[in-house]
């Protein structure tokens, strides 16, 4: 055992779990959801998980010089909170948004990435409560049935930004666009990115349903890191800064995965 | 000694701008266009100079014609009665051209009819064209930045408080107004002093209209250069996707070409190709530069020197009308609005149709002087009544705008010049204002 290893056990055996403890272990774990999140998250060809959020866990687990173990089971995004709030995970990485539950039980990075909170909206549904006029200020109050995905940071959103909307919790993104399409929900709710790839990927649906973004409500992707990890979050706050490159917008739309 | 034929540029002018050679540039221009070759678009900067030069005088013209209009409709004792036949046949012509766009737009839907490959290749071009999210908002805008800006609004804003930034920002309606109310107070002071600018503002005018001749031996080119590169710019893939609405436009456009044509025809009792030969020159020129205000001179040269209209009506009524009354925007906006419906699947009842033609005619106004796609923004009073998208209609009315914007422009210049012929009642001969070109 060199020097640095047998500091860092000890560390792990004296103090809260941090940096040290995981350089003890020689193992990171990361928590992803069991689903992909294509353009962020996904197996290839040969079931390897790849994309940039896999590469990302993987530059920091090399910085640590650690290996990474990906706990790849959470069926929910929440799921992925938990599995680091439990210390089952040192580290979530699920395009995970920072909310005030999620924020009182994990601690998390600066985000990665800045994405407008977006709708996908019944055209119809709208042009007519909006009664001739613009559709802005409908949307504001929206009064129909929101979809959203089931135990993700959305159903707070939704509770919290359109109060007189119902919100339907749906299993899956499929669920909740094929819900809109036949006519089950008003709209359904997510980040810009998701509600474009919907749209880039079909089309079609362009004409009878409207998308809208809010420039004041943000999603802000981040890493949630365990509650006692200060020195990894800043560890990792630094990491991010310098690796930001592959998480825009755009880039996240043009790219294969995003299409 | 071999007498030499003198040359004479009035001849010359009427040859290079004879209705075959009119005729002949137009399709060369769309022939052109459809092949879509690269070097069109150098061709753009051309057509962009012989615009600048038609409007460079367009203005000037305007502020001589229309005081001596309002000047003759006040001294002939007729003024009144001209007025108000205008304004009869105007109302009819709106009537007529309501009724048939609805009837040209109703009856191509129902021939074809919305099926899912149109719907799909119709939603990918809205996909391409528009790059982004439909609407940008805020959830809880700001009060700061909700307050409206207190910008001058409706009559207001018609009335120009300085003539001379009116004209500077080619403020067209505001410098009308101007002119109008120069020439009943010119009527005025003539009858107080006996002073009169009368003869000046006649020297303008001849001189404006000097001017316009030795631009119109440009136009075969002019025409060329504007037409092609607008052809070429839209690939033949997206008429197809935007068929329905373009076969509706289109369809409506051309009956209210062949109608106008028809009735002054019947009004002047000249055959159908006379008349059409005689508005070429302002029909195809209002095609290429898509701006009714440059035809002024060659409309009013049409109707009172070439098919002998009364010249009272038409002074009185074409600067005004091709300024004010917007055909082209009210049958688009209609054509769109059903369209839209269509493609939404809305059912519009008898009451709605009036609403559209009523909320069309209106957001035309909202046109005047205003260029480019800006021009489409109105519309959005027309669709939004029906709980139809306006985010959706823009991007893909921006689309097919190139070419729906010709059509605009000459149901702008068609059917406006119908109505003073009208108006005129029988030809009867007069002096023109516009004197005849010197040979």
């Amino acid at each position: 055992m060199t020097a640095f290893s047998a500091h860092a056990a000890e560390a792990e055996l004296s103090g809260p779990k941090d940096s040290q403890a995981i350089i003890a272990r020689g193992i990171i774990r990361v928590a992803i959801t069991k689903f992909e999140l294509p353009a962020f998250h996904w197996r290839d060809a040969k079931g390897e998980l790849t994309g940039p959020e896999i590469d990302l866990a993987r530059v920091i687990g090399r910085l640590l010089k650690v290996g990474v173990e990906f706990i790849d089971d959470c069926a929910t995004f929440d799921a992925v909170v938990d599995a680091v709030a439990t210390g089952r995970a040192d580290i979530g990485l699920s395009k995970l948004s920072q909310t005030p539950y999620r924020v009182l039980r994990v601690r998390f990075s600066n985000p990665y990435l800045t994405l407008h909170q977006a709708f996908l909206f019944d055209r119809i549904f709208v042009g007519a409560q909006a009664a001739g006029r613009p559709p802005e200020e409908t949307l504001r109050k929206f009064s129909g049935t929101i979809g959203v995905i089931a135990k993700s940071e959305y159903v707070d959103f939704a509770e919290r930004n359109f109060p007189e909307a119902q919100i339907t919790e749906l299993q899956t993104w499929d669920d909740s666009v094929e819900s809109l399409m036949n006519n089950r929900v008003d709209a359904i709710y997510r980040d810009e990115f998701e509600i474009r790839r919907v749209l880039k990927k079909n089309p079609t649906l362009n004409v009878r349903f409207g998308s809208a973004a809010f420039t004041d409500l943000k999603s802000f992707l981040s890493i949630a890191i365990c509650d006692t990890c200060v020195r990894l979050q800043e560890f990792i706050n630094y990491q991010i800064a310098e690796y930001q490159a592959p998480f825009s917008l755009p880039s996240l739309l043009a790219s294969e995965a995003g299409k | 000694m071999v007498d030499t034929p003198r040359f004479s540029f009035a001849k010359f002018s009427k040859r290079v701008n004879s209705p075959s050679l009119s005729i002949l540039a137009v399709l060369l221009g769309v022939g052109l266009g459809l092949m879509r070759f690269p070097f069109l678009q150098h061709l753009k900067p051309i057509g962009d100079f012989y615009v600048a030069l038609l409007q460079m005088c367009v203005l000037p013209f305007l502020l001589a014609t229309i005081p001596l209009a309002v000047r003759s409709a006040l001294t002939s004792g007729t003024g009144g009665k001209v007025m108000s036949r205008l304004a009869f046949w105007l109302l009819l012509t709106l009537l007529a051209a309501a009724s048939i766009a609805v009837l040209a737009s109703t009856v191509i839907f129902r021939i074809k009819p919305l099926d899912q490959a149109t719907t799909s290749r119709i939603g990918a071009l809205f996909g391409a064209s528009a790059d982004q999210v439909d609407i940008e908002l805020a959830l809880k805008p700001q009060l700061s930045a909700m307050a409206r800006s207190a910008r001058e609004s409706g009559v207001q804003s018609l009335v120009p408080t300085n003539v001379f930034a009116a004209l500077s920002s080619n403020d067209s309606l505001g410098v009308i107004i101007f002119a109008a109310i120069f020439g009943a107070g010119m009527v005025w002071s003539e009858r107080r002093s006996g002073n009169s600018i009368f003869g000046a503002l006649k020297h303008i005018q001849t001189v404006c209209i000097l001017i316009f001749e030795w631009f119109n031996l440009f136009t075969p080119i002019g025409l060329v250069a504007l037409i092609a590169p607008q052809v070429a710019f839209l690939g033949p893939d997206v008429y197809a996707v935007l068929a329905p609405f373009a076969y509706a436009f289109i369809a409506a456009s051309v009956l209210l070409l062949v109608i106008p044509i028809l009735v002054i025809s019947a009004a002047l009792r000249v055959r159908p190709q006379t008349v059409f030969a005689k508005l070429l020159k302002p029909l195809a020129l209002v095609v290429a530069t898509r701006n009714a205000l440059v035809c002024i001179p060659s409309a009013l040269e049409a109707l009172k020197d070439e098919l002998h209209t009364p010249s009272e009506p038409c002074d009185l009524y074409i600067p005004i009308g091709f300024v004010v009354l917007r055909f082209g925007p009210f049958i688009h906006f209609m054509t769109a609005t059903l369209f839209i419906g269509y493609l939404m699947g809305r059912k519009f009842t008898g009451l709605d149709l009036v609403s559209v033609a009523a909320l069309s005619f209106m957001s035309s106004f909202a046109t005047i002087g205003v260029s480019g796609l800006n021009a489409l923004a109105p519309m959005a009073v027309v669709l939004r009544p029906f709980g139809l998208s306006y985010e959706l209609a823009l991007p893909l009315m921006a689309i097919v705008d190139p070419i729906v914007a010709m059509f605009r422009a000459l149901l702008n210049v068609a059917l406006n010049c119908v109505i003073p012929v009208l108006a005129a009642g029988r030809r009867s001969p007069k002096v023109s204002i516009v004197p005849t070109p010197a040979e």
